[in-house]
């Protein structure tokens, strides 16, 4: 008993770190993620109260700093909303041409996804991992591998898919985490690639495997594929930067500007939409070859 | 002591909420964030021994865990595993001036953040880019605040260390 008292910070450190290697060793099982869950539990409230004190502050300060230019705004925003209204009868009668044509194509009719407005509550703490956490979960009919949206000035862009869900808040990996890779085209030149994180710390994404005779320019305009199964075709992922050869040369790489400034986001639109079972079944099957 | 039991707690997990809250991102510098959880744990193992600072690391490592999309164990065991070794010297060795504080947490930094590239080569994906895109700046980031921070301990826990004699 003597030995134990003595050497406590010894015995201690043999019983945490054997605690570590297990839990590593049987990542994802039932018993890490009921403690990650109770961390998570303990820590959220803190978190949720914390993101309020700071969001009230913000806007008492932003109240008093910004009441000079409410006026101005209003002014541009009832001149918006008149263009807006002027544009709106033109785009029903856009969409009626473009029913009739689609009826006349027979292409099936693009399905509208349910969506749901989601505050940024936290990010991932270290340096290693790039993931976000927002205040919306499976209550809410969250669930994984949801895409996620935002807006960029009047944009909507892509910030990244849903990877994890607990009961009010879900965790989304960005797609400037090297981990994520989403099938994408160039706009213009139809070009097809793969996008993904650039780098760790990055804010940066790249897009593997393009054809070397494709002709990038900078500026030009990513748009996903719709082809993973995941996230809808169509919607906006960034501007191309430069391109250079890929390290085999069979290919090029581009690197791209995501349209969303992660370190600013502040809401995000999570999109309803379930995925595509058996096209993710294929393309985690490929990735893991 | 319980109520530095508490100021403990409180510290470290006032650290994690604001090193994880969006705002926190303004002070990224060249795309690194400063760890405050491990300057956290650094001082109580500084001041107050292995047992203390691994404990400290091994409860803020494991929060740490749970609020990241780390494996559990994986920012854990690097910062239990300084706690314990940085608390067996303390400041009976590290003489207090802002030099040796810079040093420590320099260091100390840099062997958490090797320890956390062993295990990510280990149990995650390791890329040895990360020395010089996370590692060293991360370490220098940590150093430049640590004086000032752990100035500001020093007074919280003023009555705790004249206690302890230190």
């Amino acid at each position: 008993m003597e030995f134990f008292t003595r050497h406590k910070a010894l015995i201690l450190f043999i019983v945490f770190t054997l605690f570590c290697f297990i839990s590593l060793s049987i990542q994802s099982s039932r018993v890490t993620n009921v403690v990650e869950g109770a961390g998570n539990m303990a820590i959220f409230p803190f978190q949720k109260l914390y993101h309020a004190i700071q969001t009230n502050i913000s806007l008492l300060w932003s109240g008093f700093s910004q009441l000079r230019d409410a006026q101005e705004e209003l002014e541009k925003t009832r001149a918006r909303l008149q263009y807006y209204e002027s544009i709106a009868e033109e785009v029903e009668e856009i969409k009626r041409e473009n029913q009739q044509l689609r009826n006349l194509l027979g292409l099936k009719e693009r399905l509208p996804y349910d969506s749901v407005l989601a505050t940024i509550i936290s990010k991932d703490p270290d340096n290693w991992f790039r993931t976000i956490i927002v205040n919306r979960g499976s209550s809410d009919g969250i669930k994984v591998n949801m895409p996620v949206v935002a807006f960029s000035g009047d944009e909507k862009a892509i910030v990244g898919k849903i990877i994890e869900v607990r009961g009010s808040i879900s965790r989304i990996l960005p797609i400037i985490s090297p981990d994520l890779k989403i099938g994408v085209v160039f706009q213009e030149s139809r070009y097809p690639g793969l996008l993904s994180g650039y780098s760790a710390i990055g804010k940066m994404c790249i897009v593997d495997y393009v054809d070397k005779t494709a002709t990038i320019k900078a500026g030009d305009i990513v748009i996903t594929s719709g082809q993973g199964g995941v996230f809808p075709q169509g919607l906006l992922v960034g501007v191309a930067i430069r391109s250079f050869p890929s390290e085999s040369g069979a290919f090029q790489r581009v690197l791209v500007k995501p349209y969303i400034n992660f370190d600013l986001i502040e809401n995000v639109i999570i999109i309803k939409k379930e995925p595509d079972l058996e096209i993710l079944k294929l393309t985690e099957e490929e990735t893991q070859q | 002591m319980i109520l530095m039991y508490i100021i403990t707690g409180a510290l470290v997990l006032a650290s994690l909420i604001i090193q994880g809250h969006s705002s926190f991102d303004v002070l990224r510098i060249g795309g690194v964030k400063p760890d405050l959880v491990f300057i956290v744990i650094v001082y109580f193992a500084y001041s107050f021994g292995s047992l203390y600072g691994e404990v400290t690391g091994f409860i803020g490592g494991i929060l740490n865990d749970a609020i990241s999309n780390s494996p559990l164990g994986f920012m854990a065991f690097p910062k239990m595993a300084l706690g314990f070794i940085i608390g067996f010297f303390g400041r009976s060795i590290f003489k207090e001036n802002l030099f040796t504080i810079f040093l420590l947490i320099f260091f100390a930094s840099i062997a958490k953040g090797v320890i956390t590239l062993i295990l990510a080569y280990l149990f995650h994906e390791g890329a040895l880019s990360s020395v010089t895109s996370i590692i060293l700046p991360e370490s220098f980031y940590n150093a430049l605040l640590s004086p000032p921070l752990f100035f500001l301990f020093d007074k919280i826990f003023e009555q705790e260390l004249s206690r302890e004699g230190r």
